[in-house]
C-alpha cells in the first residue's frame, strides 16, 4: 500500500533492512557481553516490539484518517458497513488479524531470521532463532491488544478509561515495590523466550487473546458528526501566534491536530502511553545494567518519540493543497518547524515531571540538554529524509536504512558516554550543528521535490 | 445575477497596459514518460478575453493549465502568464493570478470561513471578513461557513475554491473545469459572474469538455485532442457559419488521427 509513492523495490527491501539490521546488530552481541548481557539485549528487544504493538495500536482505534492511511480504500467498506449487512465486529476483527500479519511480516520475520542467522556465530542454539520468531511476534500483539483494549475503554467513557490505567498503573508498581512480580511475569513473551514451555506461552496467548476479543465485541466507531459547527477559531490563534510568523500555519496545523478524530486520545495513545512504557523498560533495564542514568537514557528516548510529533503535523497536510496559492514548500516546513518547537513543550514536561518524580533530578540539566539536542536532531533527519511526506516515506528501505545510520551511532555514543558521567550528554548539544546543517538543505531539497523546475 | 462588486480590476486602471497578451504559450510541451499530454500548443489570450479550452477527457486541459501556472514544469517550449514565467517564477505567477484546480479539495479541518480567512492571509490582504462576505453572499453558502471543509458537499467546496481565486480580485483567472459539481441555477450564477468579471476588464482562462459552455460564455475557444491544439478563434466564427458547435467539434476530433 506504500509502495506507490516510492516505487516497490524500496518497499519490498524494507524487510531485507530489516533482517540485515539483526542480523548485524546479533553478530555484535558478544563484543558487548560484558556490559549488556544477553539477557539485557533480548528484554530490550522485546520491549521494542511490545512498543511498536502499542504505537501501531494506538494509531489504530482513533478514528477514520487512520483508517484511511492504513487501509486505503478498505475504509470505505468500513464505513459503508452501515448500509452493507457486515457487522461492523467482524471488519474490525479483520483489520487486526490483517495488521497482524502484515506487520509480522515487515518487521518480526525479518528480525528473527536476521537473529537466527547470527546464531551459528555467536553460540547460541539456532532453534533460538524459532523460539524468537514466536515470542517477538507474541510481544508485539501483546502491545497490540493491550492497546486496542484500552482505546476501546477509552471510546466507551474516559474516566473508564483513566480509572482502568490508574489501577493497573498503582497494582504494577506496588507488586514491584513488594517484589511479588518479575519482570518475566509482567512480559510472558520474554518468560518464553528465556524459557520455551508451554506455560509462559498459554499465559501469552491468554493475555493477548482475552483484551483482544473484548475489545471487538465492545468497538465503537465514531462516525464523524457532519453537521457539527465550529466558530472561527484561526483568527484568534493566528492572532496570538502572530509573533512567530506564518502564523495561520500553525494555527492550521493546531486546528487540524485537534478537530481530526481522536483529538487528544491521539495523544494519549500515540505519545503517553508508549512513553510511559519506556519509563517502566527503564526502570527494568537499569537492574541489569549498573551505572546507567534512567534520566538520561529517557531523555534520549523521549526525543527520538518526540520527533513522531511531526508525523502527526504532517499526517492531515499535503503540498498539494497550496500549490495553487502563493506559497514556498520552504514556508510550509517553517511552520511545521515552529509548529514542532511548540508541541515539543508536552515532552519537555514530562521529562521535568520524570525527574522530580524519579528522584533524579540532579541530572536534570544534561538530561534536558540531551532531549532537546536529540529531538532537533532525530526531527532535522526526518524533515530532510522525508520532507512534508514522513508517514509513507519512512517505509521505503532506503529512508528507512539513512534515518537508522543517521540516529543510531549519536544516540548510542549519547547514552554510552553518559553511563560513565551523566554530565556527559551536555556534549550532545553538539547535535544542535549538523541538525541546522541538514534543515537548511532540507529546505532547498524539498522545495525543488514539490515545485520541480527546468 | 452578477452585481458588479466593488472590483478594482476595472478596465481604466489598466488603460496603459490594455490588450497586452495575458497569457503567451510558445511550443509547450509535456511528457510523461512515453505519453505526451500536451503537444506543443501555442496560443495567447489577450487581456479582456474569456478563453476556453474545449476537449474530451484526457486530452490535456489540466496538464496545460498546470503548466501555466507554475505547478508542473514543461517538459520543452516556454509561456508568460502577466509577464512572468510560470516555470522561473511560479510564485509570483500564484501570486498574480487565480486559479481553481480540478481535483483539489480544500483542508479537512478548516472551516469554509476559515479557509477563505487562511487564504486571505497567505495573500496577504486586508479587510478580510468583507472580501469573504461578498463572496459568501455571492454564491449562497453563507449557511455553511461554520461547517468543516471535509463535510461539505462537492458543489459547496467548488463555491469555496471559487472564492478563494477570486478572493484578491486578480485580473487572470485560470479555471479548471469551473462548473462540475454545481446545479444549474448555480451554473447560472457562475457564468453570469464570469461574464461579469469580464466586462469590467478581468481575463479568463478555462477548461471544459462540456460544448455548451463555451459556446455560450466564450470569446474565443481552443479545441484540444490527444494533447494537440486543433483549431483555436472566435467562438462567433463557428456559429456564423450556421454551425452547430457540436457537429465542428466533432468533425475535428474524428478528423484528427494523431498524426
Ligand atoms: N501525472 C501524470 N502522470 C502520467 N500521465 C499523466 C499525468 N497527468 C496526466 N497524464 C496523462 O496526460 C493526458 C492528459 O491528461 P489531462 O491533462 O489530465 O487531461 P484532461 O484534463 O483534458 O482530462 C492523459 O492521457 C493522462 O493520462
Ligand atoms: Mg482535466
Amino acid at each position: 500500500m506504500h509502495s506507490t509513492i516510492f516505487g516497490s523495490v524500496g518497499f519490498a527491501l524494507f524487510p531485507v533492512v530489516v533482517a540485515i539490521l539483526a542480523l548485524l546488530g546479533s553478530l555484535t552481541l558478544p563484543v558487548f557481553a560484558d556490559v549488556l548481557p544477553y539477557d539485557a539485549v533480548a528484554l530490550l528487544a522485546h520491549a521494542l516490539f511490545l512498543l511498536m504493538g502499542v504505537m501501531v495500536g494506538s494509531f489504530g482505534l482513533m478514528g477514520r484518517e487512520f483508517m484511511n492511511r492504513r487501509f486505503g480504500q478498505a475504509s470505505l467498506i468500513a464505513y459503508a458497513s452501515r448500509s452493507l449487512p457486515i457487522s461492523e465486529q467482524r471488519i474490525f476483527a479483520t483489520f487486526l488479524v490483517k495488521d497482524t500479519v502484515y506487520y509480522i511480516l515487515l518487521y518480526v520475520l525479518p528480525f528473527a531470521a536476521g537473529f537466527a542467522a547470527a546464531t551459528p556465530f555467536i553460540g547460541i542454539d539456532p532453534v533460538q532463532g524459532l523460539v524468537a520468531l514466536v515470542s517477538l511476534a507474541l510481544a508485539f500483539l501483546l502491545g497490540l491488544s493491550a492497546v486496542c483494549f484500552l482505546s476501546t475503554l477509552y471510546a466507551h467513557s474516559v474516566a473508564l478509561f483513566a480509572g482502568t490505567v490508574a489501577v493497573l498503573a498503582v497494582a504494577a508498581l506496588a507488586a514491584f515495590r513488594l517484589g511479588a512480580i518479575t519482570v518475566s511475569t509482567i512480559l510472558p513473551p520474554y518468560a518464553f523466550f528465556l524459557n520455551p514451555a508451554l506455560e509462559p506461552l498459554a499465559l501469552s496467548l491468554a493475555l493477548i487473546l482475552v483484551p483482544a476479543i473484548i475489545s471487538v465485541i465492545f468497538v465503537t466507531v465514531e462516525y464523524p458528526d457532519r453537521t457539527k459547527r465550529f466558530e472561527n477559531h484561526l483568527d484568534p490563534l493566528s492572532g496570538r501566534l502572530h509573533a512567530l510568523g506564518s502564523a495561520h500555519f500553525i494555527a492550521k496545523d493546531a486546528l487540524d491536530l485537534l478537530r481530526s478524530e481522536g483529538g487528544a486520545g491521539k495523544v494519549i495513545f500515540s505519545f503517553l502511553i508508549p512513553l510511559g512504557l519506556v519509563w517502566i523498560c527503564l526502570r527494568i533495564m537499569i537492574r541489569f545494567i549498573p551505572g546507567i542514568d534512567p534520566l538520561v537514557v529517557f531523555a534520549v528516548l523521549l526525543g527520538v518519540l518526540s520527533a513522531t510529533i511531526y508525523n502527526w503535523l504532517t499526517e492531515f497536510d499535503s503540498f498539494t493543497s497550496y500549490a495553487f496559492l502563493p506559497v514556498e514548500v520552504r514556508e510550509v516546513i517553517d511552520a511545521k518547524l515552529k509548529s514542532y518547537a511548540l508541541l515539543n513543550l508536552l515532552p519537555a514536561v514530562v521529562l521535568v515531571l520524570a525527574a522530580a518524580t524519579s528522584g533524579g533530578a540532579g541530572s536534570l540539566i544534561p538530561a534536558f540538554a540531551a532531549f532537546v539536542s536529540v529531538s532537533v536532531y532525530t526531527l532535522a533527519v526526518t524533515v530532510y529524509l522525508t520532507g512534508l511526506h514522513p508517514n509513507v516515506m519512512l517505509y521505503s528501505a532506503w529512508i528507512f536504512l539513512r534515518y537508522l545510520l543517521a540516529i543510531s551511532p549519536a544516540l548510542l555514543l549519547l547514552i554510552f558516554a553518559s553511563v560513565f558521567d551523566p554530565r556527559y550528554a551536555l556534549l550532545s548539544l553538539l547535535l544542535i550543528l549538523p541538525a541546522a546543517f541538514l534543515i537548511i538543505r532540507a529546505r532547498v531539497k524539498w522545495q525543488a521535490w514539490e515545485m520541480p523546475r527546468y | 445575477m452578477y452585481t458588479g462588486c466593488r472590483c478594482s480590476f476595472k478596465k481604466n486602471r489598466w488603460m496603459v497596459t490594455h490588450m497586452q497578451q495575458m497569457i503567451e504559450a510558445t511550443e509547450l510541451t509535456k511528457n510523461y514518460g512515453t505519453v505526451t499530454a500536451v503537444n506543443r500548443i501555442s496560443l495567447s489570450v489577450a487581456e479582456g478575453e474569456l478563453f476556453g479550452l474545449l476537449g474530451p477527457n484526457g486530452s490535456g486541459k489540466t496538464t496545460m493549465i498546470r503548466m501555466l501556472t507554475g505547478q508542473i514544469p514543461p517538459t520543452a517550449g516556454s509561456a508568460r502568464v502577466m509577464g512572468i514565467d510560470p516555470a522561473k517564477d511560479p510564485v509570483e505567477v500564484r501570486r498574480s493570478i487565480g486559479i481553481i484546480p480540478e481535483q483539489e479539495t480544500p483542508p479537512s479541518f478548516l472551516t469554509a470561513e476559515e479557509y477563505l480567512h487562511f487564504v486571505a492571509k497567505i495573500r496577504n490582504l486586508d479587510a478580510i471578513d468583507e472580501r469573504c462576505g461578498r463572496w459568501f453572499d455571492l454564491l449562497e453558502f453563507g449557511d455553511k461557513r461554520d461547517v468543516l471543509c471535509k463535510d461539505l458537499s462537492r458543489g459547496t467546496r467548488q463555491k469555496l475554491m471559487f472564492a478563494q481565486a477570486f478572493l484578491h480580485e486578480p485580473r487572470l483567472a485560470l479555471i479548471d473545469e469551473p462548473l462540475i459539481n454545481l446545479d444549474p441555477i448555480m451554473q447560472r450564477t457562475v457564468k453570469d459572474f464570469l461574464r461579469g468579471y469580464v466586462r469590467d476588464g478581468g481575463t479568463v482562462f478555462l477548461s471544459t469538455h462540456i460544448l455548451e459552455i463555451a459556446e455560450e460564455i466564450c470569446d474565443r475557444i481552443g479545441v484540444i485532442h490527444n494533447g494537440r491544439l486543433l483549431h483555436s478563434g472566435p467562438v462567433e466564427d463557428l456559429t456564423a457559419t450556421g454551425r452547430h458547435l457540436e457537429s465542428f467539434f466533432l468533425d475535428l476530433v474524428r478528423g484528427d488521427t494523431g498524426a
